[in-house]
């Protein structure tokens, strides 16, 4: 039968289609490779914020001679695209802004376990117990607060104070961020589930300012909008960069639970590798990259950041690490997030 | 594939008539158009079939003890009702300010024209920053529903404008013989000949606020969308969030159902021969004062705000982007990415869009109907239906331009559809077959013919894929190639750790880039003519 | 030129039937006409002219040619055959030049032919304007003109008068013939009135219910209608029950003449204008009341009651007064009748009046 005269546009479409796939296979030859060991190149996906490392993967790369290829998104996005790619993943390394994020991965069993060398050069509470995945940098759980409104002799002694009503309307939160999430399990690991239930109860029936992040509460509580907040220590100092100014300059103060409180809670971020890179010697640069002295130096310059390298000086205006009066918990034994998720998504802090 | 005997399709009564008149009612069978449909809605589907996978991962018990609790019916009502809210006022100010600048002696009407379509340029997460650094303690539903509006009523201003612009005049001139008075002709005759062009527009937009992440989350309004966001922070549920997505589907359908049980169908051909003219304009006399102010007022709250906001940020911020080559990069990347979402999306809405307006009827219109499912989707579910596509079927396409330029396809390909189907109601068949019969082949018929007569209008389905695209953000932080940044993701970094000035050069170059195409679809839609008196 | 051979053509669309064995010969060099009521069939068999639909059965050759049959079908833009929509559907994106350049070469189109057929249309030093520029009159002729061009072997011309209104028509038709046969162009024209084909055309095939039921000169035609019913649409009939005897019957109008020699019960045509009437008494013939006139300027209809009650029209052409209404007068019949066997076919329902011009 001859050619229907009549269908030029379907045609055309059609061989349009045809040949959009034949330039899409001829051009998708690289960007999915996952690369071959020691090719010195590796493919990075990162959780953390690109203003934040990628001055530090820059400088690894002109040490090395590595070429890092790095996929910034959120941790969260990360985690569910590393599980939706199973073994097929093409990253060799996942540098994830908190521990959560890792255990969920690691949970898959998608991570090879790490080289004893540098598992050991960080504190036991601050790796996976299975070495699958190292902390690189630690952040404490403080209450940020505005020094003009709210008197240092004001501040609570410890985190669970904060459902008392005297702070109705005045306490900023992110309970969506993965580090309250933590700080949540962390409440159930150290005083038991109905502990927390009550508290996050306390929380809501406080009428809490929520909050996307936590860079918004801490400007909201410098700007006087909040009197204080629930966050992490070193976003204090992104916001003093932004404004051009040290974290002294800022009207919003740091305060440190003392005593062991749960509210001081250390979490880290840090990094696994994926098990197909388990052998590839450039993945492995780059991970005792992280933990050298320089990348830790780096970590508290930079970013506000604890050291988790022993000997390495603590960020300015915050005291040491050790001086800290940290919780006696193992971020190993906040693993159990599931019953979490469903304690904050029953609280009504989350939608 | 290459039967086209009319036995071998539909059925269909009597002939056809010979020229432009009667074609519409031709439904000959188009294989090859047909197939190319199918893939195309086969693409818009991918996302569908992820959630359904998954959602069977879930299992049965999961769905229904995450599904049947008071909150997703809360979220349910929530999302349902801003959608409500926000269309309504897009509707009223759509076509109020579409009929200002089409039908008045509104001074100035050609500058409000595009001023109206502009704030298409501006994304709800931009808007929604601006108000909250504008107006202290803004959240909630009110909020959400103002930012909504404001960035989302060019949807339907535009082809409502370009309605008026074109509708013939001749039915309210009889009405007002008739004896109706002008506003009774307005709202019996005029908003009838609107009718399609607005229900089209208030679809986009009611998909548009369910699918939006943006306002809704920097304005912390619970709606489906957000609770799907929080799902994947939270405890990096995947599957929780997977479920809730499929309630959206849920939703969507009950929105595609209601738009298409109200609509009627049949092509509209643009009349050939005769002479347009143009409709009168009305005098407004002193009731044009309130009208530009109107007009004005909407202009600075849907771009003002913003720009005055940005501008803020930049002076109160030390942090700046990075090199300007950083910046050139960003938006070759966004320009490119874009360009090539839009591509793709044109060439896959082309058959579907034909197919809706050549051969219409119930197979078209479910093909149609279901091209839309996916548009209600946020970026991130579909982003993550990708990756699955990408890495279990298409895995050569995986991180490169090319899977991100079908996930904008997926996204927005009913925006396409819409255009190429109008588009192709400038060139009846008629007119390929005269061609035909004078000795050119279907090659050139195309080339000569029905090309330059239906570009214009597959143009403007692709400027408005074009900017929708740049504005996107979950699906390409998702899937774009390692390594490539876009002003959208740049925006979205620089924010994230509060380096606010760093980040409203970028807001500026993606509103102002967008503002290009959304210039053009204003000048498409003849509103920037001058008129012939 | 041309000529077109159509043999046992039949087409289908699922239940319907709207060619049912059509044979049929377009002489080459002469305008067609191809008549009949809506639905008959008509732009049906256009279509499969100009090659846009596939024949169910038959042929069709072009000048010995076969560009449809069993197993063939030579595609729309290789039969030669153009084609002049209803519409005109001139290109709204082409100046009139391009647009009749449309189907030439490149060569031709920096030729003469563009302004030859220009002016063969009547406008000559239009090549510059616009579609929307002109009138409807005009974009007819400009689809006309774009047809003639690249000098096809038939042009097909759909009903291309039928959007203008009365007093335009007739001017542009007959410019439209005559430009046809200037180029000495085999056309078919497709048409619902019989004034048209009749006025235009060389030769006129009747249509009906998807069969080709006549097909003859105007004159013939409308003189010697194959039946009833081609009598009543190609024009005024007045058709009466009689009784043949050979070369003559007996009718209510008395005995008259008849071609088509028969025995027996007859119908018989007669045309109004072969009625003449005179003023009563006197003169040959049978009395009748007159009941009503149609004026039409140039001729009057008249309608007439006879003495057994049968009604009859007649056509009067002289300017004199005619008889006023009520009076009787004498009708007598000129020339022959025509008749068939009776009942040999149902019986114009509504045979409309012929529009002379």
């Amino acid at each position: 039968m001859p050619v229907p005269a009549r269908r030029p546009l379907a045609a055309v479409a059609a061989a349009g289609l045809l040949s959009f796939g034949l330039v899409a296979c001829g051009s998708g030859g690289d960007a999915g490779d996952p690369g071959k060991p020691g090719d010195k190149t590796i493919t990075v996906y990162s959780g953390r914020n690109e203003t934040l490392v990628k001055p530090l993967l820059d400088r690894f790369s002109e040490q090395t001679g590595i070429t890092v290829k790095t996929r910034y998104a959120t941790t969260a996005q990360l985690a569910a695209q590393l599980l939706e790619e199973g073994d097929k993943s093409p990253a060799d390394a996942f540098f994830a802004q908190d521990a959560g994020a890792l255990g969920a991965v690691a949970k898959r069993d998608m991570f090879a376990p790490l080289p004893a060398a540098d598992l050991e050069k960080v504190p036991q509470n601050f790796r996976a117990r299975t070495g699958t995945w190292v902390g690189v940098s630690a952040r404490s759980r403080v209450l940020a607060y505005n020094a003009d409104t709210v008197p240092a002799a004001e501040l609570p002694r410890s985190v669970f104070e904060l459902t008392d009503p005297k702070w109705k309307g005045k306490i900023g939160l992110a309970p969506t961020n993965a580090s309250f999430q933590a700080f949540v399990t962390a409440i159930r690991v150290q005083h038991g589930d109905q502990k927390a239930k009550d508290f996050l109860a306390g929380l809501k029936a406080n009428e809490p300012q929520i909050r996307d992040n936590n860079v918004k509460i801490v400007e909201d509580v410098d700007n006087g909008t909040i009197p204080v907040g629930l966050v992490n220590h070193y976003y204090l100092g992104e916001v003093a960069k932004e404004r051009g100014t040290t974290p002294d300059g800022l009207k919003v103060r740091l305060h440190f639970f003392p005593g062991g409180d749960t509210g001081a809670l250390v979490n880290v971020a840090g990094v696994g590798v994926l098990k197909r890179s388990a052998e590839d010697p450039d993945t492995k640069a780059f991970v005792d990259f992280l933990l050298n002295p320089e990348s830790q130096r780096y970590f508290a310059e930079q970013t506000f950041e604890y050291p988790v390298v022993t000997g390495v000086a603590a960020p300015a205006g915050v005291p040491p690490l050790a001086d800290l009066d940290t919780p006696d918990i193992d971020l190993n034994d906040l693993d159990t997030l599931d019953a979490t998720i469903k304690m904050i998504t029953e609280s009504g802090l989350v939608p | 594939m290459t039967t086209t005997t009319p036995e071998a399709g539909p059925a269909r009564i009597g002939p056809a008539r010979f020229g432009v008149r009667g074609s519409a009612r031709r439904l000959a069978p188009r294989p090859a158009l047909l197939a190319a449909s199918t893939v195309a809605v086969a693409v818009a589907l991918i996302p569908l079939v992820y959630l359904a996978v998954r959602t069977a991962d879930a299992g049965a018990g999961r769905l229904g003890a995450q599904l049947w609790t008071g909150r997703v019916g809360l979220l349910a009502a929530r999302s349902l009702g801003l959608a409500a809210v926000v269309t309504t006022a897009c509707v009223v100010l759509g076509v109020a300010a579409a009929w200002l600048v089409t039908r008045t002696d509104l001074p100035g009407r050609r500058f409000f024209a595009v001023l109206a379509a502009l704030p298409l340029a501006v994304p709800t997460y931009i808007a929604a920053f601006a108000w909250v650094s504008t107006v202290d303690h803004l959240e909630g539903f009110w909020p959400a529903a103002l930012v909504l509006t404001l960035c989302s009523y060019p949807y339907v201003f535009l082809p409502v404008a370009a309605t008026l612009k074109g509708a013939d005049p001749a039915q309210e001139e009889v009405s007002r013989s008739l004896g109706r008075g002008g506003w009774r002709t307005f709202t019996d005759v005029t908003l009838r000949q609107i009718r399609p062009a607005t229900a089209a527009g208030a679809l986009l937009v009611a998909l548009y606020v369910l699918a939006d992440f943006g306002a809704v989350s920097i304005l912390r309004t619970d709606t489906f969308t957000r609770a799907i966001f929080v799902a994947f922070d939270l405890g990096f549920d995947r599957t929780g969030a997977l479920v809730l997505s499929s309630v959206l589907v849920v939703l969507t359908v009950l929105l595609l159902a209601g738009e298409t049980a109200t609509r009627r169908r049949g092509a509209r051909y643009a009349r050939l021969g005769g002479a347009r003219r143009p409709a009168p304009r009305l005098r407004l006399g002193p009731a044009r004062w309130p009208a530009l102010a109107a007009l004005l007022g909407v202009a600075a709250l849907a771009l003002g705000v913003p720009a005055v906001s940005l501008a803020r940020r930049l002076a109160s911020g030390v942090s700046r982007p990075g090199a300007l080559a950083e910046v050139a990069a960003a938006a070759g990347n966004s320009l490119w990415l874009s360009l090539a979402g839009a591509a793709l999306t044109m060439l896959l809405a082309l058959p579907l869009g034909l197919l809706t307006a050549r051969a219409p009827g119930p197979l078209a219109t479910v093909l149609d109907r279901l091209a839309y499912l996916a548009h209600a989707l946020p970026g991130v579910v579909v982003g993550l239906s990708l990756i699955f596509f990408g890495i279990t079927v298409a895995r050569p396409l995986y991180q490169t331009s090319w899977l991100l330029a079908l996930a904008y396809a997926t996204l927005f390909l009913p925006l396409a559809v819409g255009a190429v189907a109008g588009a192709a109601g400038q060139a009846p068949p008629g007119l390929e077959e005269v061609a035909r019969s004078l000795g050119r082949g279907p090659l050139a018929v195309l080339r000569t013919v029905t090309l330059p007569l239906t570009l214009p209008g597959i143009g403007a389905g692709a400027a408005l894929v074009f900017l929708t695209g740049m504005k996107e953000l979950p699906a390409t932080l998702l899937l774009r190639p390692t390594g490539t940044d876009t002003l959208a993701t740049e925006l979205w970094t620089a924010t994230s750790v509060g380096a606010y000035a760093a980040a409203a050069p970028y807001a500026a170059l993606l509103v102002a880039i967008s503002a290009l195409p959304t210039w053009w679809l204003a000048a498409r839609g003849g509103l920037l003519d001058k008129e012939d008196r | 030129m041309s000529e077109v051979v159509l043999a046992g053509v039949g087409k289908r669309y699922g239940p319907v039937t709207a060619l049912d064995g059509v044979d049929l010969t377009v002489p080459a060099g002469a305008l067609t006409a191809v008549l009949g009521p809506s639905g008959c069939g008509k732009t049906t068999l256009l279509r499969c002219l100009a090659g846009f639909e596939r024949l169910d059965a038959g042929t069709i050759r072009v000048d010995g040619r076969e560009v449809a049959g069993p197993g063939r079908h030579l595609p729309a833009h290789r039969r030669r055959i153009a084609v002049v929509p209803q519409e005109g559907a001139l290109f709204p994106h082409l100046n009139v030049a391009a647009n009749i350049g449309y189907g030439l070469d490149r060569a031709a189109r920096r030729g003469d032919r563009v302004d030859e057929v220009l002016a063969l249309v009547g406008l000559a030093g239009y090549g510059n304007r616009m579609p929307h520029q002109l009138s409807g009159g005009q974009q007819q002729r400009v689809a006309v003109a774009r047809a003639l061009a690249p000098r096809p072997s038939l042009v097909l011309l759909d009903e291309p008068f039928s959007a203008l209104d009365a007093g335009l028509r007739a001017g542009l038709r007959h410019d439209i013939r005559e430009a046809l046969r200037a180029d000495g162009a085999t056309a078919v024209l497709v048409t619902h009135d019989q004034g048209e084909a009749l006025s235009v055309a060389d030769r006129v095939v009747v249509l009906r219910s998807g069969r080709v039921v006549q097909a003859a000169s105007p004159s013939t035609l409308y003189r010697e209608p194959a039946d009833e019913w081609v009598a009543g649409f190609v024009g005024e009939a007045v058709l009466l029950p009689a009784v043949a005897t050979g070369d003559t019957a007996r009718t209510p109008l008395g005995t008259l003449p008849v071609v088509g020699a028969a025995h027996g019960p007859v119908t018989v045509l007669v045309r109004p204008e072969q009625l003449r009437l005179t003023p009563a008494p006197g003169g040959a013939g049978v009395t009748a009341t007159v009941l009503r006139h149609d004026f039409h300027g140039h001729d009057a209809l008249v309608a007439l009651r006879l003495a057994d009650g049968t009604r009859v029209t007649a056509r009067i052409w002289d300017g004199a007064d005619p008889a006023p209404v009520g009076t009787e007068v004498v009708v007598h019949v000129e020339g022959r009748a025509r008749a068939w066997p009776a009942p040999s076919g149902p019986a114009p329902v509504d045979a409309p009046v012929l529009p002379v011009g």
